[in-house]
């Protein structure tokens, strides 16, 4: 292994997992104590508690399931209690999953002679933020110091393009894994890898491809009489047989035309029953082409998102095991117009990107060496990109506070190899001992620098550290947000922090106001700060992912209605959340986010959902039918095969199937928002009326109040509505008219009555305030401040008022019972 | 597009924030800002602020790597250069707060734009 560093990257698979070291020039795969370079994420405990992982566990996932679990990624992030009755023990997924982390880094200890302390570790793009918390915890249980996450369709880009030529244009990663579909839209220019976009499916992978299989096996076994049911927990031993036998006969069709599935002697319902049937390519093909099809509408969908035209892929990259099957292949590349990249491994690409990610982020894997501190040190404290395409960087940095000898007043860095040495740097004189030096970098290797300090006197000063690495290779932009994240409100909106697409790390902040008051010492009293990921406005549409709680029993202060709140949010490289809450006040912070799960799918609760969402289907149908809207006809009869697709996994819920469950509730949570886009479609007309209306008010005060700025800007907003109101695109729609009502707002206020007519409004409602002391005190106020014409008193006023006023109890509750607004 | 959007526009501009050229080749882009990052990182105060024409500014991390990604947007990078085609007011300015920037560096800036009459 390279002296300039060694840096690991993980991918923790669903079905398998893989570790890849790179030391700046080089990746090379880990093998494991069989010798594979693929570790199946599968862990058994036996009766005496003892663990086995991998391909030893792999080999009793059929003879002794029960203790023998596999796919407990995809149940990463839920409260889901996992059982080994022999061991008597329960696990959470993320215990699991360290565990075949634990045993990855041993496999680095074998092969390179370290416990690796640092790694990064690869999560699918659309992973929410308790699935990527999970992570995070396994790869701290597992004995990892420090880890970063990095989405997986970018690690595999990572890979694939330090090992392409001189590359521009988009490319496509198209990553089928066992359980996720990630789509990720890549560009690279001059060296900068930027990622463009994500789109893909959480719940979709190779393993639907087997249970697609097993559905059919199932029917075809069912023409000879005995009922094999994938509800029944009694069934639940043949199933578990008829999967494992549908993915060897999927993997043995990827080179032959035909494959048979036989299992003698099944035992259903008591009965010994033979499986035997035959399975064609052809027949394979067709019972996967529409998930294939469902895989491929998300690429374009995405591209579409991004302008990105037929046939103008540079390249695609597949990655994941179900890529080696020749339809993937065939229609990927027919229906994306583009070449697939050739030469690399779908297996180990995330791995291997990772590893090289772990290179920029600078995560040397290898433990640090003892401190040196000797006496006569010099402590520095040095930045720089540990990866970058520029052949000349930046180096950065300061004197640190400490140490003993001679001071040092100059800073130079030197090449290893003896054929670049920079100028000496003067550490700056104002006190801040600082100096920033241009490097000069060899292309496309690790560059290591001896840190050469000297004192006044010219003498050397031994500084820590000596030597800093810098590979040559490529920038990776800040990796995107995959999708929104906010706060809800009380009146169930969002109030948006960062964006989709938002580069990462991120953080800000926003004051928010309390809707009720907090009573000091109450433990029952709490407020509460849900925060919320998704794309649609509506709080009760959006995943509820953390949430924070001012309590009663905390509160340094009673907080009174309309207190102000000041919120921070930040999110990691990797995605992961934190959140303070600052009480101006009182100066109080709370910062304590509540871990969330993905929630519990019960059976019974996805049954109560699916039935509810069934009966608001038929509604809507029949109304689309009286109204002869074929558009929308078309639409929920999609949706209408969507719910049975969701059903069928409610039912294999009912079977003891977690997965199935966790699969169903989100279906159904996106059927519940699809429906949500239909009903708005219904009041269409409603829409038009309100966007006429909102349009005459605001060009009354434009045209009053407005520069000639606003009133181009709502010219053009004008025309945006009128384009939108074409291609029937209600949400446009919505965005625009939030412009416009921003604009009409701005205007409104500088007519010198607005704020007085705002207060007789506020002040009519105050009756109904959350604190009526204080409404009846700002009620006053606002009196006085109209006899003294002081509109920025008023304005103050006008705003507490409203802080006052009740939020529609409804509304709250939508609002994942959000204490602000 | 409200006052606060407008205002948004100007002294968060990329360009600004990053102190390169609105002409400047996207290597040296990238170049200015990892080195401003490694810089803020440490703590050297000259990379804490910096110029706007409604004054100086405050500059984070945050807001650095948002004009990274900003700039890398071909189509973004070209709005950000309309914006910022503009004399920047000399460094050593008072820093200023969202209130009363508008209020001074640069008085003129609000009716040079059009959001206030001439």
């Amino acid at each position: 292994m390279s002296e300039s560093g060694a840096w690991v990257g993980i991918d923790l698979g669903t079905t398998n997992s893989a570790c890849a070291v790179f030391d700046g020039e080089r990746v090379q795969l880990v093998r494991n104590a069989q010798g594979g370079g693929l570790t199946p994420s599968v862990v058994r405990i036996d009766a005496r508690g003892n663990v086995t992982v991998g391909a030893r566990a792999r080999r009793f996932l059929d003879g002794d399931p029960a203790n023998t679990r596999a796919e407990f990624k995809r149940l990463m992030g839920t409260a889901q209690a996992i059982d080994f009755p022999a061991a008597k023990v329960s696990k959470r997924p993320e215990e699991l999953a360290a565990e075949v982390l634990r045993s990855l880094r041993e496999d680095v200890r074998e092969q390179l002679g370290f416990l690796p302390e640092r790694a990064v570790i690869s999560v699918p793009a659309l992973f929410e933020l308790p699935q990527s918390a999970a992570t995070s915890e396994a790869a701290r249980l597992a004995g990892f110091e420090r880890v970063e996450l990095i989405q997986e369709p970018v690690a595999s880009a990572i890979a694939a393009g330090w090992s392409a030529a001189e590359s521009r244009g988009y490319w496509l990663v198209y990553d089928l894994g066992g359980g996720t579909f990630d789509a990720s839209l890549l560009e690279t220019q001059e060296g900068l890898l930027r990622v463009v976009g994500h789109d893909g499916d959480n719940f979709l992978g190779g393993r639907d491809f087997d249970w697609a299989v097993v559905d059919w096996a199932i029917a075809e076994f069912g023409k000879s009489g005995a009922k094999i049911d994938r509800a029944n927990p009694a069934h639940g031993k043949v199933v578990r047989a008829l999967k494992h036998a549908a993915e060897e006969a999927k993997i043995e069709l990827a080179r032959a035309g035909e494959a048979a599935i036989v299992l003698p002697g099944l035992d259903v319902d008591g009965e010994a029953v033979d499986v035997d049937l035959s399975l064609t390519r052809a027949q394979l093909e067709a019972l996967c082409l529409p998930l294939v099809e469902r895989s491929l509408a998300v690429c374009q969908r995405l591209l579409a998102a991004h302008g990105v035209g037929e046939g103008a892929l540079e390249r695609v990259v597949l990655v994941g095991g179900p890529t080696v099957m020749p339809l993937v292949r065939r229609e990927v590349a027919a229906r994306l117009r583009a070449p697939l990249g050739e030469g690399l491994d779908p297996m180990t690409l995330v791995a291997e990107g990772a590893s090289i990610y772990a290179a920029t982020a600078g995560l040397d894997a290898r433990p640090r060496t003892a401190a040196l501190a000797a006496a006569a040190t010099r402590r520095l404290w040095i930045q720089h990109s540990a990866m970058s395409s520029d052949l000349t960087p930046h180096v950065v940095g300061r004197l640190l506070p400490g140490g003993s000898g001679p001071e040092p007043v100059t800073v130079r860095l030197t090449r290893a190899d003896g054929l670049w040495a920079s100028e000496p740097a003067a550490l700056d004189t104002n006190s801040e001992g600082g100096f920033v030096i241009m490097v000069e970098l060899i292309a496309r290797r690790p560059n290591v620098f001896r840190v050469e300090a000297a004192a006044v006197d010219g003498t050397p000063v031994p500084v820590e550290p000596s030597t800093i690495t810098i590979v040559q290779g490529l920038t990776v932009s800040d990796p995107p947000l995959s999708r929104t994240i906010g706060v809800a409100l009380a009146n169930d909106q969002v109030r948006v922090y960062f964006e989709r697409g938002a580069p990462l790390p991120a953080r800000r902040t926003f004051l928010h106001h309390t809707v009720e008051s907090v009573a000091k010492g109450s433990a029952e009293c709490a407020l509460k700060i849900p925060i919320v990921q998704g794309e649609l406005p509506e709080a009760h549409l959006c995943r509820l992912v953390g949430a924070l709680t001012v309590r009663g029993d905390l509160v340094r202060e009673s907080l009174p209605a309309g207190a102000p709140i000041e919120l921070t949010i930040e999110l990691d490289r990797g995605g992961r959340l934190s959140a303070r809450a600052l009480v101006p006040a009182t100066g109080q912070v709370f910062e304590e986010v509540a871990t969330l799960f993905v929630p519990e799918a019960t059976p019974e609760v996805l049954a109560a959902s699916r039935e509810a969402l069934a009966q608001r289907l038929s509604s809507l149908r029949s109304d689309a039918f009286r109204r002869g809207d074929r558009a929308a006809v078309d639409r929920l009869g999609g949706l209408e095969r969507q719910l049975a697709e969701a059903a069928r996994d409610a039912e294999a819920a009912r079977g003891g199937d977690a997965d199935a469950a966790q699969k169903a509730r989100r279906a159904l949570l996106e059927i519940d928002a699809l429906l949500e886009e239909v009903e708005r479609d219904k009041s269409w007309p409603e829409l038009e009326q309100r966007a006429r209306e909102r349009m005459a008010a605001a060009a009354s005060w434009v045209a009053e109040y407005g520069s000639p700025e606003e009133q181009r800007i709502l010219a053009e907003t004008a025309q945006a509505i009128e384009r939108a109101r074409a291609t029937k695109d209600a949400v446009e729609i919505e965005r625009q008219l939030r412009v416009v009502m921003n604009l009409a707002n701005a205007c409104y206020y500088r007519d010198p009555e607005a704020w007085a007519r705002s207060f007789e409004h506020a002040a009519a409602d105050a009756a109904s305030a959350t604190d009526q002391v204080r409404a009846h005190d700002l009620v006053k106020r606002g009196r006085a401040a109209i006899a003294r014409n002081d509109r920025r008193e008023l304005r103050e006023v006008v705003e507490a008022l409203w802080r006052l006023l009740p939020v529609d109890p409804a509304a709250r509750r939508r609002g994942h019972d959000s204490g602000v607004r | 597009m409200s006052d606060a959007d407008a205002h948004r526009e100007l002294v968060e501009n990329p360009f600004f924030v990053l102190g390169v050229e609105p002409g400047a080749a996207r290597a040296v882009v990238e170049r200015e800002g990892q080195k401003l990052l490694s810089m803020l990182e440490v703590g050297l105060s000259q990379a804490k602020t910096y110029a706007t024409p409604l004054g100086t500014r405050v500059r984070t991390p945050e807001l650095v790597r948002w004009a990274l990604a900003e700039l890398r947007q071909p189509e973004r990078r070209l709005v950000h250069e309309l914006w910022a085609a503009t004399p920047v007011a000399a460094s050593g300015d008072p820093v200023l707060d969202e209130k009363d920037a508008c209020e001074a560096g640069w008085p003129e800036a609000r009716v040079a734009y059009g959001w206030e009459p001439r």
